[in-house]
């Protein structure tokens, strides 16, 4: 990794302030992270490692509203995140956010284009009329056009998670995080899927990357890693 | 002290009580269903008997058309093979009920109603025996008149004598139909009263109980002898009746009855089962992993399927702790509205053991039995597969055809349409096929049953619309004895509203065979055959109905032939009519009601032979309305002036009133295969939840996944509420379906048990549409508790930290 100094940032799409989160139990209290700062400027493509259990999951869990602080601010796009309601938080995340998994997720028992045209019956960004041509604009983007109309079941692990990236694209969101997008890929299909994030990059989205693989995370614009809940390093790629 | 894996039973059992309640729950509808129906037949069982063998009832009853006196009655009883017998007045009277309306009454005379030998009445409140001047009425009996006990009633008796008489008391004769059935109330007045109302003194009718009454073939035999004994001195018999042994009247339809339960006892059992089986499974989805777990730690295959066994046993244990007492309750409020209604006495409401024992091994064995195919196939899962998380979720969908069928590649005109959430809900339904059909399966019982119950309460009123058609007129007079039919014909005429009339002439008569034996009584009716009769054919079984130019022609029920094995179609019968042997030829065989045979016959051809020419003493009238308060106040009419002409009516039937109480007669059995319709249905609402419960569990990332690409709460929750719909749907149909065998099943019983004959089949529209709305209604309010929960769930708690 090189180590330069980070820019200032210019409008932060993801701007997260003393973050504490803290889970009790029977068993006790464990904080998964502990007061982190991050900003994001919008149009960033940024990695996320660490080691197991250091907090990244947790960390992008916060930024999506999946997870909520015990303490701190998190503002995505103006919006106070931890202010929100389970309901109001799974709407604005719909419209605002596109979450892509480890396991793909998608609906067994919808088409490729069913499952992206059901992200975009919730998030009603584009009208009714629109939604069908843009799902298969989307299909076209990350190549699986040919494929719009076949069960998940019937495409391979790397194709799956192509698909589950187009529906996470689905209402043109302003953040797209991916927790170990990668996680459960052979090589070849890693690559496919990675080209695509870094294609996306390229025409200006936000994307937060959690990984634990150091060569892939070396290819976004920036690198945090986090020891202990807390960011320990950052760094500017390219 | 316990081993480990035993308080992971116990904390499975306790610690996650929505699921144990929901899996006890099921459980025990299933067998407070099996416990109810069970418990009420013995009881009812054994009560009709007690009840019955309480009266000492006859083996037979002949009237005599002459008085008989206590001479006569005391040599009868000294006969020999008789074990006793005793004697009753009966009269046909008429009575004015407290809200004015004249209906039909038949009261009884007893000499003493301290020593009532045979068919015992007894007391039942107020006074007893009848004080001079008073009269007792039947308890079955006071609803038919809208009395109570200190009422004053207007007795006209056939002498046209009227006599106001205070009701005080209430008897309780279960030998008699009961009044709500027939329609006809029975009252008891003493011979002091009699002679009040202007009548001699003198029995007609007589009740012989044989020295074997329970040998049907020898108390018949016993009865013949009394008859010919009481013919040789010098009385007429027009009618007698020879009772089926320990028989009450209704006991036919009582026993269609228990029949009908038992059989939706078995039905209910198969739906206990089917519902164990799915909430066995929900239970080995839930516990997948842990069963991965436990083998991945060195559980055997036994262990661990020993642990569940136990666990399947408590709750089988707890549900039976629910659904016993219930079905002990149940089956007791069940017995005695039965019991009300067929108006007889429950001596004991004691449960056999038996049926604790069949509750018992239903409630235990079988789910264990039930639940070994799930458990077996989810105990052959490895380790690494019982833990693995790969899949979204469990039920593969896709490869088969009905998936193909409502996959995306079949439903290419549906792209463009804003419906993948419905997509969702419906394809999900078929995701786990084995579930699907056994949720089905259950579901679509109480759907076919409950529209069955409707079919059957449409099949006996097209059977009563059937049968009264028939009859093309407003009312039936029958007046006390035959009179010129034309001078009837034209007096009735008279009357304002009257637009034409027919006569019959009615009289009893009793098969003889080929052997000499006769049969009981039969009742031959002789309606005038032309274009204009009021009497259009019955529903013709085989051959055909009566012709104008006929003489010895008969028209029998099909029953008939049956019963009489010596008769066919074509062939001849020898009915023994006023004393003398007389040949009918059997043109055809109808279908109707077989509590009594009636053989139709030709007017003219009867009146030569019986040297009755143009006399009749029945009437019928048709008005220029018909709706009922104008045809009761025309009736009234009728009857005035015919009072006034001298013509003595002594029963009237209007058509709308025979129609009302044959349809009530049969309200109280449609009331009963109701409610057992709604348990089953509440039974398949159990399955039903159980299986949407299963689902939400089953879905669980799912749900998370819906949440993270921006499902509401409701989105969510309408997305198994859907699927519950769909199922509800998907049962609706298939039971409008199974309705069909089903309802002709129900037919043919409860009509063979009520009329000797299946009822006329109609399939009910409302019914169907009813069970649509409920139906719909009970899937939304069964998925709307799991929606609920999966509409709760945090995609944190689905997604993230599983």
């Amino acid at each position: 990794m090189r180590d330069t100094p980070l820019p200032t940032p210019q409008a932060n799409l993801v701007d997260l302030r003393q973050v504490v989160k803290t889970y009790r139990s029977s068993a006790g209290t464990f904080t998964a992270l502990k007061g982190v700062d991050l900003r994001v400027e919008s149009g960033a493509f940024v990695s996320i490692i660490g080691k197991s259990g250091s907090g990244k999951s947790t960390l992008i869990n916060v930024i999506t509203g999946i997870d909520r602080p015990t303490s701190g601010e998190v503002v995505i796009d103006g919006t106070a995140v931890q202010n929100l309601n389970e309901e109001q938080i799974a709407i604005w995340r719909g419209r605002s956010v596109g979450v892509i998994f480890q396991f793909f997720q998608l609906l067994p028992t919808l088409t490729c284009v069913e499952n992206i045209l059901l992200a975009m019956d919730y998030g009603g960004h584009y009208s009714r009329s629109e939604r069908p041509q843009q799902a298969m604009n989307l299909l076209e983007r990350v190549g699986m056009v040919d494929h719009a109309h076949r069960l998940p079941s019937s495409l391979s692990g790397g194709q799956q998670q192509c698909v589950a990236i187009a529906r996470a694209l689905a209402n043109n969101p302003v953040l797209l995080t991916a927790d170990e997008p990668t996680g459960n890929l052979d090589s070849k299909s890693t690559e496919m899927v990675f080209h695509l994030f870094e294609t996306l990059a390229d025409s200006g989205k936000t994307i937060l990357m959690v990984t634990h693989d150091n060569e892939l995370a070396e290819r976004a614009q920036r690198t945090i890693r986090l020891v202990d809940g807390r960011i320990q390093d950052e760094f500017v790629n390219r | 002290m316990l081993k480990a894996r035993w308080y992971k039973v116990i904390n499975d059992l306790f610690g996650n009580k929505t699921r144990t309640l929901l899996i006890v729950l099921s459980m025990s509808v299933g067998l407070f269903a099996l416990g109810i129906i069970l418990s009420a037949r013995t009881i009812l069982s054994e009560g009709l008997a007690e009840s019955f063998a309480a009266i000492n009832p006859s083996s037979g009853t002949m009237r005599t058309a002459e008085l008989f006196d206590e001479n006569f009655l005391e040599s009868v009883r000294s006969m020999e093979d008789v074990q006793d017998a005793d004697a009753r007045r009966q009269i046909s009277a008429r009575v004015q009920t407290t809200l004015g309306e004249w209906k039909n009454i038949t009261i009884f005379v007893v000499a003493d109603y301290d020593d009532i030998r045979v068919n015992k009445v007894s007391s039942q409140s107020g006074a007893w025996p009848p004080p001079e001047r008073e009269i007792l009425i039947e308890r079955a009996a006071l609803s038919v008149i809208d009395a109570q006990i200190g009422d004053v009633l207007l007795v006209r008796f056939p002498n046209d004598v009227e006599r106001r008489v205070r009701i005080a008391g209430s008897a309780y004769d279960p030998a008699q139909l009961p009044a709500q059935l027939d329609g006809t109330p029975y009252g008891y007045i003493t011979f002091d009263t009699l002679e009040w109302f202007g009548e001699p003194y003198g029995f007609n009718e007589l009740h012989v109980l044989a020295t074997n009454p329970k040998d049907k073939f020898w108390a018949q035999q016993v009865v013949n002898r009394v008859k010919d004994k009481t013919e040789k001195s010098g009385y007429t018999i027009p009618l007698s009746m020879t009772a089926e042994p320990g028989q009450l009247p209704m006991n036919d339809v009582l026993q269609g009855i228990l029949l009908l339960m038992g059989l939706l006892g078995v039905l209910s059992l198969f739906l206990s089962i089917f519902l164990v089986i799915n909430t066995v499974s929900a239970l080995l989805t839930q516990q997948k992993r842990q069963i991965g777990v436990m083998k991945a730690v060195g559980g055997s295959t036994l262990q661990i399927l020993g642990m569940y066994l136990v666990m399947v046993l408590a709750y089988g244990a707890l549900a039976l702790l629910i659904a016993i007492p219930l079905g002990v309750v149940g089956a007791r409020e069940l017995s005695s509205a039965l019991a009300v209604f067929f108006n007889f006495d429950i001596y004991s409401t004691e449960i056999q053991s038996q049926t604790f024992i069949i509750q018992v091994a239903i409630g235990l064995i079988l789910p264990v039995l039930a639940s070994l195919i799930p458990f077996i196939s989810s105990l052959r899962m490895s380790a690494a597969e019982a833990m693995s998380v790969y899949n979204t979720s469990k039920g593969r969908f896709g490869k088969n055809w009905i998936d193909q069928l409502i996959s995306g590649a079949n439903l290419w005109f549906m792209r463009n349409l804003s419906i993948r959430s419905i997509l969702l809900s419906v394809r999900n339904t078929f995701r786990n096929k084995g579930r699907l059909t056994l949720t089905l399966i259950t579901l679509t019982l109480g759907s076919a049953t409950f529209i069955s119950v409707f079919n059957v309460r449409a099949s006996l009123s097209s059977t009563v619309e059937d049968m009264i058609k028939w009859f093309n007129c407003d009312v039936m007079l029958t007046l006390d004895r035959t009179y010129r039919a034309d001078k009837v014909q034209h007096e009735a005429m008279n009357v304002p509203g009257v637009t034409q009339t027919d006569v019959w002439i009615q009289m009893p008569t009793r098969l003889v065979r080929s052997d000499d034996s006769e049969s009981g009584m039969i009742y031959m009716f002789a309606p005038t055959i032309h274009a204009e009769s009021l009497i259009v054919s019955p529903t013709i079984a085989e051959g055909r109905w009566l012709e104008p130019d006929d003489d010895n022609a008969a028209v029998v029920p099909s029953a008939f032939l049956q019963d009489e094995p010596e008769l066919h179609l074509g062939g001849e019968m020898v009915l023994k009519i006023d004393g003398k042997e007389r040949t009918f030829k059997i043109v055809g065989t109808y279908v109707g009601m077989a509590f009594l045979p009636l053989v139709y016959t030709n007017y003219e051809y009867i009146t030569q032979v019986t040297n009755r020419v143009g006399e009749a003493d029945a009437l019928m009238v048709k008005m220029d309305r018909h709706d009922p308060a104008y045809v009761d106040v025309t009736t009234r009419a009728l009857e005035d002036h015919f009072e006034r002409m001298g013509v003595r009516v002594s029963m009237v039937s209007t058509i709308n009133n025979e129609r009302t109480e044959a349809e009530a007669s049969f309200d109280a059995i449609v009331a009963l295969l109701l409610v057992m319709a709604i348990l089953l249905a509440l039974v398949g609402g159990l399955g039903l939840m159980g299986t949407m419960s299963i689902n939400v569990l089953e879905r669980t990332r799912e749900i998370g996944v819906l949440r993270a690409i921006g499902a509401s709460n409701r989105s969510v929750a309408l997305v198994f509420i859907r699927e519950g719909i769909v199922i509800g749907l998907m049962s609706w149909l298939m039971g409008a379906l199974v309705a069909i065998p089903m309802s002709q099943g129900l037919n043919q019983a409860l009509g063979q048990a009520v009329m000797g004959v299946p009822l006329t089949y109609s399939y009910s529209m409302p019914g169907l549409w009813l069970w649509l709305v409920v139906v719909i209604c009970l899937s939304v309010l069964a998925s709307f508790i799991p929606a609920r929960t999966a509409s709760r769930l945090t995609v944190r708690e689905v997604l993230a930290y599983e």
